[in-house]
């Protein structure tokens, strides 16, 4: 189970948390992240996987303020990103784009889009709308969830709605439905709750508590993996929200980020603090359908659902972000800096 | 040569030929039948032409030819005229003799007319005489007759006069039978003249009969009479044209009221039975009323041979309440010695039955029935097991004022599960070794059912572990809300019983049961082959072994998520970015400290000392691992060269201190040091992650450093004897005098003292003293790299936890943004009032 070997690395010069796919660029797999240091300048750096597969490339490196909680790359321009940052004392948010000339300049600097400064507390996330061109942003704090406006033209984001999480509902994190693009999840201390931005409204909720991560299953709809501290990996259909479809054993420490493929049904990523990347194949089917379209023809119970457990880090993994272009190709980040980029191919034949 | 041989066939022919036409009626016949000799040498044919034959002769043969058969010609001519002289002297000489016979014949038919007439002259006389014999005794004869005819009337009057006497006399005598043949010969005249002349008569005899008839159905349904008077009885009533069927089904009804009788009884005596342990009484008491059912029937069947149908109902009726009764009485759990003896009274009375009514097959009838209900039995003795074994979990556990509940529910739940099981089994081995007509052909089934029960058993334990354990949130959708309330409630104490529990029964438990089975229940085989024996010991082995190793993980991970809600409680609520001067360790650390003493409690109730040497690495975790193999085996080396292996030694030691990656996640072992170590571990990481999302100030840093120093030093203090730790230190230090830098060496004695506190909060005092002591002893006289080896388990584990805690504060510090610690005089202060509060708190409290 060891994946030393065949992981491609990349340094980055401080503590970095975040990593994002940077969807837009459909000729090169690339990947952006960014620093988290608090008294050093952080940076953001664009990396490129070489054509051969063997080499990541730093496309551009780019200082940003301060340290970067999260970071997502637009979906439909691939100079276009957000960030969450923290002076140490405050939160903010933005929307960067990366100068055109980048490649001429000494020391280039982003060009900040939209600041999107209605929050008060600290923030947690900004999502993109699914896929394709859209102007539509969410960010969420952690009392709140705004729906964000965005006007790359004009360089400017206006708040189209906010709703209040309500009171003891500490926000952590979220996710947007690709299947739905009316529905997102945002996690909280001891639910999932799930929003319609129409109406701004709470429609449903799943109790479980813990949650660090969530992702939709990009091929299914319905289908909704947590990442928890102490309990593992959940799959959920939103259909029945009481009880899991599916437990994974999750970490030996707390499963910290979750990801799932978007090409590849039932598969799945999950970055720990234990210092590990596990790769599971959870077959999501519910009775309706044993889908002939899943990976590997029906499992069963007892064939063990980690595929793969890559364990070259030297700390908490805390970034993961499976390649669109390259759906085999994912990279993580642990939090001493290193960028891992994996392909899941070898163990996928072997299955 | 053919030439001569044709003539003398053709003189034979000829000569028949012509003998026969003379004698045939038909001389077409003989003329057709010799047409074919019609050629030139035919003579014999009537168109036999002289001269063509001559002409032809001529023309063919040559003198010679010629005068041959001139020769033959002549001789053939005297030979055909001896023959017709001979037939001519034959046929004379049978006339010759007619004409005598003739002659003959009419000589003796003279006289014969004469002697005709003198007969029938004779005859004629005699018919006169017998017609005048006849008339003169006509009338005389006549007379006699009729008086004979009045004499037969007058006795059969007489016969019906007398009946009514007669049969009085029958009665007084007993004499049934003749007084239903009188009666029934007399039944004739009685129809036919019974209104008129015979009606006295007839009305005595009828009530004469009545009393017979009574008589015989008070014979009939006396139980003290005669089988065979009994059955007499009914026959006789039969001939009466008694209404039979009216009679028998009185008897049958009868049959059943003492049936019903019967089946009261045994209920009774089940009652009897659950108060007496005597089944030997009881079956005395069934076997009479029994035995008086069987010769009920006996006589019954006598009594009424078609009735067969009925009666074997009857019989299976009585078999099936016996069994129902039975089935109702295992419902309660009860020994199997009593179960046997309901068996066996049932299988007797069966038996008994079965004497008298053979064509029911009751032993197959009952056979089938025995079966459910033995069948039953297995599976309700095991649900018992299983009950207790679960009451036995669960009832001492929330005995709070019990000393050390979790121990004493082990013991007895492990006890439970062994002795139960044990139990079952030698009551099952009864079952076998019994000689009961159908437990004998139940043997295989009941092996395969045993089997089963055990494999289903361990199944529904390992479900109902689950259950308890109140882990099963995805294994029955319906209860999942409920499932989910539950697990709030659920003790981790109780998770870690089940764990070990689990072990036991898969270490323990199932190589028994396997053992007894295998010497007592093998065979079975009404299975069929391709399902393999219904107990699978390796398959249930693998179930406990997994879920034990589950529970142990479920375990810690109840106990991890209390602290990690501590901790997140510790971390999420302040504004530490504005954090004030630390003043004195938070409480979280008493808190943190409670919890660990908790679990310390209840792993020294539940699981066993590690074996220091037997601590093994999993191999699943880094690469790091592998590389770093047991000290002791690398360097075994002589007694020169011990210094250069010790200080080896302490050199990987203390490499692996500064290593960047720490081996927290190494697989748990059922020992109590692991456990915890592995709980530690974990909580001290989700320290360190709850602290990276945080960001400090410089006095929110200097806390979590006070905090994380006093998590350090309270547990040096409660090592009671620091003299004889201190003595221990400074060897250790002694022992390494010229190779070690003293701030490595100093390194060594605090994470050393670590080591030490740990195992003070593992073992709670005495044992932790004990181990000091042998140390101590071993370090007087032995090399220090048995020590160091021997303390192994211990020193990594140690290692891991200052290395986390070191982790923690370099954490914060990263997180920090102005990171200056404490000043040590400062920190130390703050420690040491931190823990003469806790001193004045332990005295209060005890």
């Amino acid at each position: 189970m060891q994946g030393a070997s065949s992981g491609v690395g990349y340094g980055l010069k401080y503590q970095a948390r975040c990593i994002s796919d940077v969807k837009a660029d459909t000729d090169h797999t690339s990947f952006i992240t960014g620093t988290l240091s608090l008294r050093e300048e952080n940076e953001v750096h664009l990396i490129r996987l070489s054509s051969g597969g063997t080499e990541l490339i730093c496309e551009g490196l780019f200082s940003h303020p301060n340290e970067i909680w999260d970071l997502s790359s637009c979906p439909f321009d691939q100079r276009i990103f957000s960030t969450v940052f923290s002076t140490g004392e405050s939160y903010g948010a933005a929307v960067w784009q990366i100068p055109e000339l980048y490649g001429q300049l000494n020391s280039p600097q982003l060009e900040k889009i939209a600041s999107l400064d209605a929050h008060s507390g600290k923030i947690n996330c900004i999502l993109w709308w699914p896929s394709g061109r859209n102007d539509k942003l969410i960010s969420i704090d952690e009392e709140n969830l705004f729906l964000w406006s965005l006007d790359c033209s004009k360089k400017a984001a206006q708040v189209q709605s906010k709703e209040s999480a309500g009171m003891l509902h500490y926000l952590s994190g979220g996710a947007w439905d690709p299947h739905d693009v009316n529905a997102v999840a945002a996690t909280c201390e001891s639910s999932v709750q799930f929003w319609d931005l129409r109406t701004m409204n709470k429609t449903n909720s799943i109790d479980c508590t813990h949650v660090r991560n969530v992702d939709y299953d990009t091929k299914k709809k319905h289908i909704l993996v947590t990442a928890e501290d102490e309990s593992g990996i959940h799959v959920w259909d939103l259909r029945m929200p009481k009880v899991p479809i599916k437990e994974l054993p999750g970490h030996a420490h707390w499963t910290w980020a979750i990801s799932c493929n978007p090409e590849y049904d039932g598969l799945i990523l999950s970055g720990g603090t234990d210092s590990t990347v596990n790769l599971w194949l959870a077959s999501t089917s519910t009775g309706d359908g044993m889908t002939s379209e899943s990976l590997v023809e029906s499992p069963t119970q007892l064939v063990d659902p980690l595929l793969n457990s890559y364990s070259d880090y030297e700390d908490s993994v805390y970034g993961l972000a499976w390649s669109s272009r390259e759906p085999w190709i994912f990279a993580s980040l642990s939090y001493d800096g290193r960028v891992i980029v994996e392909s899941v191919k070898p163990v996928l034949s072997k299955k | 040569m053919g030439v001569d041989d044709v003539p003398l066939d053709d003189k034979a022919k000829r000569m028949r030929d012509l003998l026969s036409s003379f004698y045939s009626p038909d001389p077409a016949m003989s003329s057709s039948n010799s047409s074919k000799f019609a050629s030139l040498d035919a003579i014999n044919t009537t168109s036999f032409d002289a001269d063509q034959y001559m002409n032809l002769l001529v023309q063919k043969s040559n003198l010679e030819g010629l005068l041959q058969k001139h020769v033959e010609m002549a001789a053939e001519i005297k030979n055909l005229d001896t023959d017709l002289q001979m037939l001519v002297y034959e046929n004379y000489n049978k006339f010759i003799s007619a004409t005598d016979t003739i002659k003959r014949m009419n000589n003796n038919i003279v006289g014969m007319e004469a002697n005709m007439e003198q007969l029938l002259e004779k005859i004629m006389s005699v018919q006169s005489r017998s017609d005048g014999v006849n008339t003169s005794l006509f009338e005389k004869r006549e007379h006699i007759e009729k008086l004979h005819r009045t004499r037969n009337l007058l006795r059969k009057v007489q016969f019906i006069y007398d009946l009514p006497a007669r049969l009085g006399k029958c009665i007084k005598s007993e004499a049934y039978a003749d007084a239903v043949r009188f009666y029934t010969g007399a039944m004739p005249i009685f129809k036919a003249y019974g209104d008129s002349s015979f009606q006295d008569c007839k009305r005595a005899s009828e009530e004469a009969m009545g009393t017979v008839i009574k008589n015989l159905q008070g014979k009939l349904f006396s139980d003290a009479e005669s089988i065979q008077a009994r059955a007499e009885a009914a026959v006789l009533l039969k001939q009466l044209d008694f209404p039979v069927d009216s009679l028998k089904a009185k008897l049958f009804e009868k049959l059943e009221q003492s049936l019903e009788d019967l089946q009261l009884k045994t209920e009774e005596i089940t009652n009897v039975l659950e108060d007496s342990s005597d089944p030997i009484n009881l079956a005395t008491t069934n076997d009479a009323s029994i035995r008086e059912f069987v010769e009920a029937i006996r006589a019954y069947r006598v009594i009424f041979p078609d009735s067969e149908k009925q009666l074997i109902k009857l019989s299976q009726d009585l078999i099936a309440k016996h069994f129902e009764i039975t089935e109702q009485y295992i419902k309660e759990q009860i020994s199997v010695a009593k179960f046997l003896g309901v068996l066996r009274i049932i299988w007797r009375d069966v038996l008994l039955m079965d004497e008298v009514l053979n064509e029911a097959f009751l032993p197959d009838y009952s056979l089938g029935a025995a079966q459910v209900v033995v069948k039953q039995y297995v599976a309700n003795t095991f649900s018992h097991l299983l009950r207790d074994i679960s009451d036995a979990l669960t009832v001492n556990i929330h005995m709070k004022v019990e000393e050390l509940p979790l121990q004493i529910a082990l013991e007895t739940s492990k006890n439970a599960v062994l002795k139960g099981s044990m139990d079952v089994l030698v009551d099952f081995r009864h079952f076998l070794d019994d000689n009961l007509g159908f437990l004998l052909k139940l043997r295989d089934s009941i092996v395969d059912w045993v089997q089963e029960g055990f494999q289903d058993f361990f199944m529904a334990l390992d479900k109902q572990f689950l259950l308890l354990s109140g882990r099963n949130k995805s294994v029955s959708q319906e209860q999942g809300l409920t499932e989910g309330m539950m697990v709030d409630k659920v003790l981790a104490g109780l998770v870690l019983v089940l764990a070990q529990l689990s072990v036991f029964i898969e270490q323990t438990a199932i190589p028994k049961i396997t053992e007894e089975i295998a010497t007592s229940f093998s065979g079975g085989g009404v299975r069929s082959f391709e399902n393999g024996p219904a107990f699978v010991p390796g398959e249930i082995c693998r179930i406990f072994r997994s879920a034990g190793e589950k529970f142990l993980h479920h375990y810690i991970t109840m106990r991890t998520q209390r602290v990690s809600v501590l901790l997140k409680k510790r971390f999420k609520a302040p504004n530490w970015v504005k954090h004030k001067e630390p003043r004195e360790v938070h409480m979280f650390v008493d808190l943190f400290l409670q919890e660990l003493e908790a679990i310390g409690a209840e792993v020294k109730q539940l699981l066993p000392e590690g074996g220091l040497r037997k601590h093994r690495r999993s191999e699943s975790n880094g690469s790091t691992t592998s590389s770093r193999s047991n000290p002791l085996r690398d360097d075994r080396m002589t007694r020169t060269n011990t210094q250069r292996a010790r200080s080896q030694l302490l050199e990987t030691h203390l490499a692996k201190l500064f290593k960047q990656k720490v081996e927290i996640f190494t697989k748990t072992e059922f020992t109590q040091e692991s456990v915890v170590t592995t709980i530690v571990k974990l909580c001290l990481k989700s320290l360190q992650e709850f602290v990276r999302l945080q960001t400090f100030n410089r006095s929110g840093f200097q806390q979590n450093q006070l905090d994380i120093q006093f998590l350090r030093s309270p547990l040096k203090e409660t090592v009671e004897d620091e003299a004889a730790i201190d003595f221990l230190l400074d060897e250790v230090i002694k022992q390494e005098p010229d190779s070690r830098s003293f701030g490595l060496l100093l390194e060594v004695h605090q994470r050393f003292y670590f080591s030490l506190i740990y195992m003070k909060i593992v073992r709670e005092g005495d044992l932790g003293l004990t181990s000091l002591s042998f140390m101590h002893s071993f370090l007087g006289r032995q090399e220090f790299k048995i020590f160091m080896a021997s303390f192994d388990i211990f020193w990594q584990a140690m290692m891991d936890m200052c290395l986390l805690m070191e982790q923690v504060i370099v954490g914060t510090s990263e997180r920090c943004l102005d990171p200056i610690p404490l000043e040590p005089p400062i920190l130390d202060k703050l420690i040491q009032a931190k823990l003469a509060k806790k001193r004045e708190q332990n005295a209060i409290t005890s």
